[in-house]
């Protein structure tokens, strides 16, 4: 696994959070993965089907409240919303990671904004 | 050449969930392809060839299903302690409400006029309720909590 793909997988969490968080709508499993490829200009391309998973663990967590719309026989979608748990975590993920890539970047003695 | 069914199919057997939420898993993945394959045909791709590059985009079912199995350890045991263990605590709790400190039962009138019988009532049917989102284990934790109630209530035997 490339260093890409690994913290691809560990900022999964943060990504789903701050999208929800910040389109504050609730939203469905395909068009939350519309929206990260189209804000990333396609640089954010994944296996679409590992999203759930990480949905459902945010879900079971109580950092995202899921409901089920449509009517029954006919389309029906699961929509995604962020709690106020997580919003915290989200604040504290968004924390976590300033000061984790400020302190990557100094040890590569990367300087910040490049 | 994958169909739709046939995908959900492979997704379905890594996957060990209770029937509802296998059902809504599922669902939810249908919805997924039918929405990827809709967009393609309205490209002009045609059915098959769409299908082909939902499922490739999806990732393999093997490897999403075991994500999705993993995700969902653990919820039907945590529920299965709830769904089991609510009911009785409530009843017990209502079992010591229901006995004067004599020993003796209360009646069902004296007992059903306590605001604290129906505190006890009500938390047997509301925590399952928002707790597993699912009114069916709500109503089968309600039933076991009432008729362990009638047993304690008329039972002599079981009243210490």
């Amino acid at each position: 696994m490339t260093v890409q793909e690994q913290m691809r997988k560990g900022t999964t969490t943060v990504i789903l959070l701050h999208l929800l968080a910040d389109m504050d709508r609730p939203m469905y499993g395909y068009e939350i993965i519309q929206e990260l490829e189209a804000r990333s200009q396609g640089a954010f391309h994944f296996k679409e089907g590992l999203i759930y998973p990480r949905l459902h663990e945010l879900e079971r967590q109580g950092l995202l409240r899921a409901e089920w719309r449509g009517e029954e026989g006919r389309r029906r979608r699961k929509f995604y919303t962020i709690t106020e748990a997580g919003r915290r975590r989200l604040e504290r993920e968004l924390q976590g990671w300033r000061t984790l890539t400020e302190q990557v970047n100094r040890l590569l003695g990367v300087e910040a904004g490049l | 050449m994958n169909d739709l069914d046939d995908i959900l199919a492979r997704l379905r057997a890594q996957m060990d969930l209770d029937a509802e939420t296998e059902h809504e898993v599922l669902a939810e993945i249908r919805d997924h392809l039918e929405e990827a394959v809709a967009q393609a045909r309205a490209r002009g791709v045609d059915e098959a060839t769409a299908l082909a590059q939902a499922a490739a985009r999806f990732g393999l079912e093997e490897e999403v299903g075991r994500a999705l199995q993993a995700a969902h350890a653990g919820w039907g045991t945590a529920d299965a302690v709830i769904a089991a263990g609510l009911p009785v605590v409530c009843a017990l709790v209502l079992r010591w409400l229901t006995f004067a400190p004599d020993g003796t039962a209360l009646g069902w009138p004296q007992l059903l006029s306590r605001p604290a019988f129906w505190i006890v009532a009500l938390a047997a049917l509301l925590i399952p309720l928002l707790r597993f989102e699912r009114w069916r284990y709500a109503l089968v934790t309600w039933a076991v909590f009432w008729g362990l109630t009638v047993v304690f209530a008329t039972l002599p035997a079981l009243r210490w």
